[in-house]
């Protein structure tokens, strides 16, 4: 089964607005989904001036899918439907 | 400075054990209108602080009156005209090593009472053009050793305190006189040997070092090594900012690569022009993510050299810069800055001076210093600090 891809902005805007508690959010996930999901750190998505997003912190999900305002918490919910097949 | 050369000038030092200061000082001054590099190294009679505010008194004097070319037999006889009389020993004494060189000219180097200096060209030691020793009618029993060396580019000057000569003396039974200076030119020949493009900085610290290791029950007396090395400068470019225009982003992406040493991108915008017009990857390990130490984390962009996030990066590389602060404590994308600025000889500063939009937005909880002036003021420090050679470029 092909791995979940997560992308972390790590911009300066991200960054400041809350990309920092993003950075240990595999420790934060249930053991039997670690293998399962390849997070990464990116210098910048490039999304931070697109007007009809939300805003910064903003992960990418398998190449298209944009969560903008992301926290720890909807990102690891966010993964963990996704590891279930959801969505 | 001519831009074929450059000359890198580097000491390192250790305290003797027990003493809260260090009984030598090493001193540096480029001279810029005139092309000029100068380096004193001296040792203060006996150790801690009283030997400091003697060693720290002569080389100050001694580089000014080296800039101002007040002839060395003079100058000498006022360093130790000047000194403070010490109340056990009835003297007042420091010895020194002068270093002067023009670029382009012949290097001279003035002795008093420290071990000789060694010149290498490779592993080979020159012998001086010429080297005369004077003797002060006012102070008879001081000799000073003016010569005047052949400095090409290529080779290198070593100068040291005695507490690297008399390393291990009384310690170790291999080594009755200490290690002598026969003993620091073997080893100096068998480092360079081993690392041809081995810097002043890396050169020096690996002889203090090899002094300190020679001596096992602790450093019995300061130990000082100045090391210079004449050679082609060791480009670093720095690429921070998007460029004004659009169209000039391919241009500013083969900054990157063009007659560079190392390159190191500073911002996540920056970075992505480069993965587009150069069509290579930044990568960040999982590691360098855990441990980033409170800033966005480094990567490594194949055949260029490190990325890391902009402008909070920046201003704490100029923190650290501006005050002198090790890298071994910097988070490490900062961290990852500093140590290869100090490896290298020129920094080459490229803006792009686009406003980045994002950064104008309300909820940013802190000052975003502006790149322009963050980099002004780098390069001041690197300057003044660093003895580095800055160029900046806009975009």
């Amino acid at each position: 089964m092909e791995k979940i891809k997560v992308e972390i902005c790590c911009g300066t805007a991200c960054y400041l607005l809350g990309a920092e508690k993003l950075m240990n959010i595999e420790d934060m996930l249930p053991e039997e989904c670690r293998g399962k999901v390849e997070i990464e750190a990116r210098t910048c998505l490039d999304l931070c001036e697109r007007e009809n997003l939300g805003g910064a912190p903003y992960v990418r999900f398998n190449g298209s899918e944009i969560m903008d305002r992301a926290t720890p918490e909807r990102v690891i919910s966010r993964i963990l439907e996704l590891v279930e097949g959801i969505g | 400075m001519d831009s074929a050369l450059f000359i890198e000038m580097e000491g390192a030092q250790f305290t003797k054990t027990g003493q809260a200061a260090c009984g030598d000082d090493m001193r540096f001054l480029t001279v810029e209108k005139e092309n000029r590099h100068l380096a004193a190294l001296s040792d203060g009679l006996g150790s801690g602080v009283k030997a400091h505010v003697l060693a720290t008194m002569t080389t100050s004097m001694a580089i000014k009156f080296l800039e101002s070319n007040v002839p060395t037999l003079e100058a000498a006889e006022i360093i130790m005209d000047s000194l403070p009389v010490c109340e056990v020993r009835k003297i007042g004494y420091a010895t020194f090593s002068l270093f002067d060189f023009r670029l382009g000219g012949r290097a001279k180097v003035t002795e008093m009472g420290n071990p000789g200096y060694i010149h290498l060209r490779g592993t080979e030691e020159i012998a001086p053009l010429r080297d005369e020793t004077v003797v002060s009618a006012h102070w008879p029993d001081r000799e000073v050793r003016e010569c005047e060396a052949d400095f090409r580019p290529g080779d290198r000057i070593i100068m040291c305190s005695d507490g690297v000569t008399q390393a291990g003396l009384g310690q170790r039974r291999d080594m009755k006189f200490g290690w002598r200076r026969s003993g620091v030119l073997a080893f100096a020949r068998r480092k360079v040997e081993a690392e041809p493009g081995i810097s002043a900085k890396d050169l020096s610290e690996a002889i203090a070092r090899e002094a300190l290791n020679l001596a096992p029950g602790g450093c019995k007396d300061d130990i000082s090594c100045v090391v210079a090395y004449l050679r082609r400068p060791r480009v670093m470019r720095v690429l921070t900012g998007p460029p004004y225009h659009r169209e000039h982003d391919a241009d500013y992406a083969r900054q990157a690569l063009l007659g560079v040493d190392h390159t190191v991108v500073c911002g996540g915008t920056t970075a992505n022009i480069l993965e587009r017009e150069l069509g290579v990857k930044v990568r960040v390990s999982l590691a360098d993510m855990r441990s980033s130490g409170g800033l966005p984390p480094a990567g490594t962009m194949d055949g260029v050299g490190i990325a890391t996030e902009g402008i909070l990066t920046l201003s704490r590389v100029l923190s650290a810069l501006e005050e002198m602060r090790a890298p071994d404590r910097e988070p490490a994308a900062v961290k990852a800055i500093l140590e290869r600025m100090m490896r290298h000889d020129r920094i080459e500063f490229v803006i792009g001076t686009k406003v980045n939009e994002s950064h104008q937005d309300p909820g940013i909880p802190q000052d975003l210093e502006l790149r322009r002036s963050v980099v002004r003021r780098m390069a001041q420090a690197l300057e003044r600090n660093y003895r580095k050679n800055v160029i900046i470029n806009f975009y």
